[in-house]
């Protein structure tokens, strides 16, 4: 199907007439969004589950150690790549901060570089562009959401989404559901109301605004539950999933006594009102900066011998949530790892949080640490085998907080005292780990299943890795001399998989090589079947 | 709860040099501004160059102007700030440069720009590829937060050596010398004679709990029958790379040799799913005896 681009135009004109869900190929579609096509990866998870679990099979794990490099794309920038690529019409579309890309997926040509007016705000990362129709939204370091004409990168409209002058700033990819363009930002450096925001993908208005906390300066009130990871998407319960964020101030809970929600949360909401179905809580009353934003995975399976719609978190406070996606009923809660800092789980599901282990004057020894037990690294669910994959960092932290401290921002003041990296397998039906794969330290990679059984990573050492998903097995590597901050991709391109990854500020294209069974290309341009 | 996963936790290697974290020089004495992280009131004092409280003269360094100070600011914000807190006091995962040794030892740029070039890898810094100019600015911000915290009175975040005397120095040598089992290592009047007079306040707590080592010894078989010892040097998935007495420098493929690590801080990542917060407070107390 893919041929559609390179051939000749009539061939082009005869392929649409006789593959008429390609007739409309430019841009992106409800359509694609809900199933995309195999040489597509149209938004930040690929589909609107989370799964990132890609159907392709033609590499597996027989010939997965021939996979070779089939091109790099370097952006001459300093900033390392976090975003994930999506690829569209044969066009990939990646970002660093204040920069966006599209490239051909065919040779890593470029076609256009969007670069942003200098702006004062965080640069920590920039997670990726979505794309709707022939737009392309972009959230600026400095909360903008703009729309970008995806053929030429020309600008066509740009509006606040939050004052990145209070301290908000945003890394999101945006989550494209029907008409809605949904994003929120990042900010628990201040104490600043959490939202998750739903904007009109052609003319840039306001839908509607979903707040996590009330208003600052409600009196014994939190604020925070930023949303600064793209949500998941049931199209048959038409609900959206976001986690969100740590309370604010972090790590002083004494001001905002009581759960404190909508923070450090998971939340159902309706993306054509934004009014909220089911709230559930991983982190009631947080006080450990433990944002409850990992990605909340969906899926259709088989549970304890009944069928059920379940959502799946691996959270950044060391605990795995099975979830019943249609009212938030908790189906199992386990901690993966080590955690110290409860009491136990309550009748919902809900872990409870011991008292003692609140930052204190003197210092409490608390696992996981603040970047937790894991974080913005994209987990996998393999159907096949139940396993969810999650990168994994178990550490020790000890943690302090005083008076003098105060009740804005921070509070208080943590500090790590030892931390490892591993690729976790848990099995999604006790929550028990399978398989851990160690990476060296706490690494930067997120993951990628695909159906033939294969698991992409890469280790805190910059080693790209692919691994047996049913044992944890290293099949294949390639070392890559810098740090790996972002997800992998797959997807067909002429008839081929193509693996996609990124280290430090080059991308890099793999397939299987011309000569191997089934060959990814031919040096001679001939029409391959 | 933690007690599960012990065996996960042990099965894995610890790089000794990864994760001790770069601490803070915790200049004794506690000036600033409390937490709100606001930047209203954070601005350089009015008047002379001088510390509060008992820190000493301020730092020495290079003089930079007002420009490059300002031009370091958005350069801060933008790649430091996330980590270092945007005043650089210390954010979600890095160090206080406000308190930092490199800092206050740095004239112009030497120690600072070198961190920053090179980055700290095995602590999660990564390098940054930024030009000498931006250095230069970079450098000028950080000093002027120093020299800024340095002279401001009040609280600030952070852990005074002051907040570190709660727990018990009986209960603590019984601990030390009975259940904790450190003498299987450590003894008060060897290794650790005068240890709280080298150390103290948090650099000693972090350093009772996980100590700041050099690099781990091993022995290592190669494909031939050698046998070679030194220290690590590099290792991954793949590949070992160690440092022998001499000096020479070695590597293989981690699958062509066998190798034993020496790494006798398995014990302090075992007792960290063991300790209760009293345990660490009373141990400490008696760390803090051994001047």
């Amino acid at each position: 199907m893919s041929r559609l681009y390179r051939a000749p135009i009539l061939t082009a004109l005869v392929a649409a007439a006789i593959f008429p869900a390609f007739a409309t190929a430019q841009g992106v579609d409800d359509a694609m969004l809900k199933n995309p096509p195999r040489d597509s990866w149209p938004g930040f998870h690929g589909d609107y589950t989370g799964q990132r679990h890609s159907p392709l099979t033609e590499i597996n794990p027989r010939n997965v150690q021939d996979m070779t490099l089939a091109w790099t794309h370097q952006t001459q920038q300093t900033g390392g790549i976090k975003s994930t690529p999506i690829l569209v019409d044969g066009v990939l579309y990646f970002t660093v901060p204040d920069n966006i890309w599209a490239i051909d997926a065919r040779n890593g040509r470029q076609l256009w570089h969007y670069v942003a007016p200098p702006n004062k705000a965080f640069h920590i990362g920039q997670r990726g562009v979505s794309m709707y129709k022939d737009k392309i939204y972009y959230m600026s370091s400095d909360a903008h959401l703009l729309a970008l004409d995806a053929k030429t990168g020309k600008v066509i409209w740009d509006v606040v989404i939050a004052d990145s002058t209070k301290g908000q700033w945003a890394t999101m990819s945006p989550l494209i559901v029907h008409n809605h363009v949904l994003v929120g930002a990042s900010g628990d450096f201040d104490n600043l109301q959490g939202f998750l925001k739903s904007v009109d993908p052609e003319t840039g208005a306001l839908q509607w605004t979903w707040f996590a906390t009330p208003p600052p300066g409600t009196p014994k009130s939190t604020t925070g539950g930023n949303i600064w990871l793209t949500g998941t998407y049931d199209p048959d319960l038409n609900l959206v999933y976001f986690g969100t964020g740590n309370p604010s101030p972090v790590l002083n809970g004494k001001v905002r006594p009581g759960d404190d929600r909508y923070t450090c949360s998971i939340v159902a909401i309706n993306p054509d009102t934004g009014k909220l179905a089911w709230g559930f809580q991983p982190s009631p009353h947080d006080t450990h900066d433990w944002d409850a934003v990992e990605i909340p995975v969906l899926a259709d399976v088989n549970f304890h011998g009944t069928p059920r719609k379940v959502l799946m978190q691996a959270s950044r406070n060391g605990y795995f949530f099975v979830i019943d996606r249609t009212n938030g009923k908790s189906l199992l809660t386990v901690p993966f790892g080590p955690v110290n800092w409860s009491l136990g789980v309550d009748k919902n599901g809900e872990p409870i949080p011991n008292p003692a282990k609140e930052p204190a004057p003197d210092g409490r020894l608390v696992a996981p640490d603040e970047g937790g037990l894991t974080n913005y690294r994209s987990p996998a669910f393999d159907p096949k085998t139940g396993l969810f994959l999650v990168s994994a960092s178990p550490a020790y932290s000890l943690y302090f907080s005083k008076p003098a401290d105060g009740t804005y921002g921070w509070s208080g003041a943590d500090y790590t005292l030892w931390s490892t990296g591993v690729l976790d397998a848990i099995d999604i039906q006790t929550g028990k780990i399978r398989w851990s794969h160690d990476l060296g330290r706490r690494a930067g990679s997120g993951l990628l299943t695909t159906a033939s059984g294969l698991t992409f990573t890469a280790d805190a050492s910059g080693n790209f890795l692919a691994l047996d998903t049913a044992t944890g097995k290293t099949l294949w590597h390639a070392g890559t001399g810098s740090s790996v901050s972002s997800n992998p991709i797959t997807y067909e391109l002429d008839g081929h998989q193509v693996v996609l990854t990124s280290s430090g500020s080059v991308l890099y294209a793999w397939t299987l090589p011309p000569h191997a069974s089934g060959g990814a290309a031919t040096h001679n341009g001939a029409a391959q079947k | 709860m933690s007690s599960q996963f012990k065996k996960t936790v042990a099965a894995v290697s610890v790089p000794v040099s990864a994760l001790l974290l770069l601490l803070p020089g915790l200049l004794a004495q506690g000036p600033p501004p409390a937490g709100a992280a606001g930047a209203a009131g954070r601005a350089r004092p009015a008047g002379g160059r001088s510390t509060v409280g008992s820190q000493g003269p301020l730092p020495e360094h290079a003089k930079f102007s007002a420009e490059q100070v300002d031009a370091g600011s958005t350069l801060f914000l933008q790649n430091c700030a996330f980590c270092h807190g945007k005043e650089a006091e210390g954010g979600e995962s890095g160090p206080d440069l406000t308190r930092s040794k490199v800092v206050s030892s740095d004239k112009n740029g030497e120690a600072i720009g070198s961190v920053i070039r090179s980055g700290r890898p095995e602590k999660g810094m990564p390098p940054f590829s930024l030009g000498d100019q931006q250095i230069t600015n970079l450098v000028a911000f950080i000093h002027s937060r120093q020299d800024a915290f340095l002279s401001q009175s009040g609280n600030r975040r952070g852990v005074e050596e002051s907040d570190l005397h709660t727990g018990d120095a009986a209960a603590g040598k019984r601990y030390f010398e009975g259940e904790g089992g450190c003498t299987k290592c450590h003894s008060a009047t060897g290794d650790l004679a005068g240890v709280a007079s080298r150390l103290n306040g948090l650099r000693l707590e972090m350093q009772m709990l996980y100590p700041r080592e050099g690099k781990q010894k091993i022995v290592v078989k190669t494909p031939n029958g050698q046998s070679l010892s030194g220290t690590v040097e590099y290792q991954d998935e793949f590949s070992l790379a160690i440092r022998d007495a001499a000096g020479n420098y070695h590597s293989w493929p981690t699958n062509e040799v066998s190798f034993k690590i020496d790494n006798p801080l398995q014990a302090h990542v075992d007792a960290l799913s063991k300790y209760t917060d009293d345990d660490i407070h009373n141990v400490l107390a008696y760390v803090q005896t051994l001047k």
